[in-house]
């Protein structure tokens, strides 16, 4: 620009360049296994601590992966009577449950038309190796339902081959609607205390509405429920950082 | 409690107990006592002085310690006696060993007698009126009188109670925990007293315990966790069966 005074314009110095730093924006993404996290009671901390230091070195030696409910995997676990004395099991994940070392995961699975769901223990000595066939994320946290639902939903191949995933994407949700077989249900799943959103309910409008009345609005505004555990988790991740880097 | 695994791949569930600032206060003779052998009196966990008279803290000004909240006594033989004012850690015991475990249940009221005698009550239905938990005939016709003891609805737990031969599998010396086999009376973080085991069984099973106590100050140094024979360890991969 040519100001009016005749003199050479005033310097504009450059804008300063916004660095996006691409790996702390990774970082905050970080999975941290839900048994880490310590249930609201009145134990000593120093029992979290003790039982989380062997659940470390559990992980150092055996590599758990990072798996969510509605992940498809398959478990070698040793076994005495078997011929090759390894069993393996393919599943879709519809339940992870405990907290610390006594933490289990449900797979379930349809074979020869017979529903099999099958309970481990993420650490125990017995299973050889877990690995992640398909990681994903489904709109529910407990797939429970899925025993009530079409079989055609919970039938997963033996044989499948792990799908190719890239590092840095998001873990993908899967949206699917189930279908369910007719009522009678094991529960009533379109109950409000429920919550379940990957059930397409093919009921009549006057039972949807029926079963709202057992619905508790309170709840969720119920500050004795509240369990924060956004410090906690932060403390965890990084002593859990700490010692596998070790 | 906590899950622990064997080397086949079995698993047990075990209960942690720490030992904390547990202290000897005073050595009884068994003349002294009246028993048949000499007693130690050894105090638990530290607590506030300022909530007992003065005359309550003599023991433990003797012994040279803090006031403890609990104080029991331990029969103890002539060549076991220790002085008072020395330290009790969790390496006393070993992995291996047998133990018994007293504690105060988990107290739960006053309870009816279906609840704390196991009665089987009444039905729920065909015409009782007003009656499904009662204790029904409390004696015979002849006897009239009620018998002492017999079992009514009243307070149940917070009584002492012991669990008999529970294993111990691991030690942790440096934060001070026994790992015992299978549940223990009491609450969560109540107190405890743990003993060598009086099963005749388990007489002898202590092969070389520390004798009469570990001593933290003495030449022996352990590793930070103790582990039983049987025990998998994580530091070892997983389990196979060749």
């Amino acid at each position: 620009r040519v100001s009016s005074d005749g003199k050479p314009p005033k310097f504009q110095p450059p804008p300063k360049p916004v660095i996006i730093d691409r790996k702390t924006q990774k970082e905050e993404r970080r999975f941290l296994s839900p048994e880490f996290i310590p249930p609201r009671g009145r134990t000593d901390p120093l029992k979290y601590y003790i039982e989380r230091k062997d659940m470390i070195q559990r992980r150092k030696v055996f590599n758990i992966p990072e798996f969510y409910v509605g992940s498809v995997l398959a478990v070698t676990t040793a076994d005495p009577h078997a011929s090759d004395k390894s069993k393996r099991f393919v599943g879709i994940c519809i339940h992870r449950g405990g907290k610390g070392l006594g933490a289990t995961f449900v797979l379930r699975n349809v074979i020869e038309d017979q529903g099999v769901e099958i309970c481990y223990e993420l650490y125990s000595p017995r299973i050889q190796a877990i690995e992640v066939l398909k990681l994903e994320k489904r709109l529910d946290e407990n797939l429970m339902y899925l025993r009530d639902a079409l079989p055609e939903y919970s039938t997963f191949d033996v044989n499948m081959k792990p799908v190719p995933r890239m590092d840095h994407e998001e873990i993908p949700v899967n949206k699917l609607q189930v279908r369910m077989k007719p009522k009678p249900w094991s529960k009533r799943w379109e109950r409000p205390k429920y919550n379940i959103k990957g059930i397409k309910f093919e009921l009549p409008e006057h039972k949807m509405k029926a079963a709202q009345k057992w619905s508790q609005p309170w709840l969720e505004f119920d500050m004795l429920r509240e369990y924060d555990t956004s410090k906690i988790e932060e403390k965890i991740r990084k002593e859990l950082s700490e010692e596998l880097e070790k | 409690m906590m899950p622990i695994w064997t080397k086949s791949g079995e698993k047990h569930a075990v209960t942690l107990l720490k030992v904390q600032d547990c202290h000897v206060l005073r050595y009884v003779s068994k003349e002294e006592s009246g028993g048949k052998t000499a007693k130690l009196l050894v105090g638990g966990k530290n607590v506030s002085p300022f909530s007992k008279p003065e005359s309550a803290h003599e023991i433990f000004k003797e012994a040279g310690v803090p006031r403890k909240q609990k104080v029991t006594t331990f029969n103890v033989t002539d060549d076991a006696i220790i002085k008072p004012g020395t330290p009790l850690y969790a390496a006393h015991f070993r992995p291996g060993q047998f133990v018994d475990v007293t504690a105060k249940t988990v107290g739960k009221g006053f309870q009816g007698v279906v609840k704390r005698w196991g009665f089987k009550g009444q039905p729920a239905s065909h015409g009782q009126t007003k009656t499904h938990r009662r204790p029904g005939a409390i004696s015979t016709n002849k006897a009239a009188k009620v018998y002492r003891g017999k079992k009514m609805p009243g307070k149940m737990g917070n009584i002492y109670r012991t669990s008999f031969g529970l294993k111990v599998w691991r030690i942790n010396t440096k934060h001070d925990i026994i790992y015992v086999n299978g549940s223990v009376p009491g609450h969560t973080n109540c107190l405890v007293k743990v003993k060598d085991s009086k099963l005749p069984t388990y007489k002898d099973c202590n092969k070389n315990p520390p004798f009469p106590t570990f001593f933290a100050d003495g030449d022996e140094e352990l590793p930070e966790d103790l582990f039983d024979e049987e025990i998998f360890q994580f530091t070892d991969p997983s389990v196979t069966f060749a």
